[in-house]
């Protein structure tokens, strides 16, 4: 019989008196769906390894619990220290219009995640879907949007509210993730680090290739997945970890961290609490202010 | 005398003697790509329409149905527009605590001060604990806060060369022990590397190895 077809003409007993309609089911299905053991229900059953509340518990040490901010990498400069004359180098970022724009839940997407926006976008340069999604929660338009994974909803920072350089404190630690710079199609030396051929002893024409994409007959005759091979360099996402906060400046939104971030200056870097060290304590003072910011928002959307 | 032969010749400025003509449709037409037409009235919908045609117009054209204006919030203030190079501002407030009178900055600014170091001079350079260091600056590495002079001396017949950072808190006091004797051609002096191998065996005194350069 088709198992297209629905229950009712599957019954083997016909009713009689009914009129009988073929009903349609459409779709894929299954043709033997699985059927519920007994052994697997009741309390108490382990979480399957397999299963996405298994792998949000996994992460949950690893995830940090406060959101981070979209920044703009603006340059490097020097920092000294008066006491003992040491001199680090550093990365200037700066914080522009950050905006908490939406929140990401496990009901409704799986897990938890704050989506910030940054800049300043003209509206007419934007579609209307994402126009509304703006002005759905009282937002101008966001340049940037881009979302940081927190570990519960007490990271869930209220919808609008602003992310300034202070989010951040002076001697903690961030991640700091941006794509690279780009370097187009580059060859396998300079991509992987390959040590090209001899300049001589009968080479020709091949002194930066690859010597062999892999073994003949033995091997299978073909070329692996995941073979090194010449193709566009940089312009990935990289993550450098551990970065110390140096400087805040809340009022002009800068932050500096040490040493070097990925990508060319004005380039969006993504940081957040570093997830390799102790979270930051987050003081009382931080808190007023957001309540602060918290009793205001609503006036000023009222008066609006 | 137009007949003449003789004023024929001119008779190439006879169009500035024509009067210009303008014909009014020239000047008027236009492609019809270009001309502007206003952009028509929404035409108000009908009142007291009856059910039965109302219910044939299409939903999202009814005043109800209509789709909404959205509302486009303005942007919060920038922070960006507040301060517009902060690689400069965090560079200005190291060099506000590093170097408050703009001393150290004069003092190496050879681009713009006569009586700052130059290349070829010898100087001396005092570390805060209590270090000091001769040597002849090679070259002057202008960076705001990361501003460097290299300096090679000779130091029990070894040649050193140190790069210092000029503003460095480490760096105590810089004083100018000798002026070169003349201006020196380049603003990297790397020469004077080799010249001490071409010499052989390297002089005493500092001070003559400069004047013989």
């Amino acid at each position: 019989m088709n198992p297209r077809l629905g229950k009712l003409l599957q019954l083997s007993t016909p009713l009689w008196g009914v009129q009988w309609m073929p009903v349609r089911s459409l779709g894929i299905r299954s043709l033997n769906p699985p059927k519920p053991s007994k052994y697997d229900t009741g309390p108490g059953l382990p979480v399957l390894e397999s299963a996405p509340e298994a792998a949000l518990r996994r992460k949950a040490r690893t995830t940090p619990h406060r959101t981070g901010a979209i920044t703009i990498k603006k340059g490097m400069t020097a920092i000294y220290d008066q006491e003992t004359g040491k001199r680090t180098p550093c990365t200037v970022l700066q914080l522009d219009r950050v905006e908490v724009v939406s929140h990401k839940t496990p009901k409704q997407h799986g897990y938890y995640a704050v989506q910030i926006g940054a800049g300043w976008k003209h509206p007419e340069n934007m579609t209307k879907s994402l126009l509304g999604h703006f002005s759905a929660h009282g937002l101008s338009p966001k340049r940037h949007v881009c979302e940081f994974r927190v570990k519960n909803e007490s990271g869930l920072v209220p919808v609008g509210q602003t992310i300034d350089a202070s989010w951040f404190q002076e001697g903690q630690f961030v991640d700091a993730r941006s794509n690279s710079k780009g370097k187009g199609f580059a060859g396998v030396m300079k991509r992987h680090g390959f040590g090209g051929q001899d300049r001589s002893h009968g080479v020709s024409l091949t002194h930066r290739s690859l010597g062999s994409s892999g073994p003949g007959q033995g091997g299978g005759s073909r070329v692996y997945p995941g073979k090194k091979m010449a193709g566009n360099m940089g312009n990935h996402q990289s993550t450098v970890q551990n970065l110390k906060v140096l400087k805040v400046d809340a009022e002009n939104g800068i932050v500096v961290v040490t040493g070097s971030v990925s990508g060319p200056k004005g380039c969006v870097v993504r940081i957040q609490d570093a997830i390799k060290k102790p979270w930051p304590e987050i003081g009382p003072a931080a808190t007023a202010e957001s309540e602060i910011a918290l009793t205001e928002e609503p006036a000023a959307t009222a008066a609006a | 005398m137009a007949a003449l032969p003789a004023m024929r010749q001119l008779g190439c400025l006879r169009s500035l003697m024509r009067t210009p003509k303008f014909s009014p449709m020239h000047l008027s037409s236009r492609f019809i790509s270009t001309v502007y037409s206003k952009k028509p009235e929404p035409i108000p919908f009908p009142q007291n329409l009856p059910q039965q045609f109302r219910s044939q117009i299409p939903i999202r054209l009814q005043p109800e149905q209509a789709p909404k204006k959205m509302k486009v919030y303005p942007p919060p203030p920038s922070s960006r527009a507040v301060c517009k190079d902060p690689v400069a501002h965090v560079a200005q407030s190291q060099m506000a605590v590093l170097d408050p009178n703009g001393e150290r900055k004069a003092l190496f600014d050879y681009r713009r001060n006569p009586r700052s170091v130059k290349p070829g001079d010898i100087v001396r350079v005092t570390f805060k604990n209590g270090d000091p260091f001769n040597g002849v600056v090679l070259s002057i590495r202008l960076r705001g806060v990361d501003t460097s002079v290299l300096l090679r001396n000779e130091l029990t017949r070894v040649p050193v060369e140190m790069s210092v950072k000029t503003f460095s808190p480490n760096v105590q006091s810089v004083e100018i022990i000798q002026r070169s004797q003349r201006k020196t051609r380049r603003a990297r002096l790397y020469y004077m590397r080799f010249v001490l191998e071409l010499l052989g065996s390297p002089p005493e005194n500092l001070l003559q190895f400069r004047a013989l350069y």
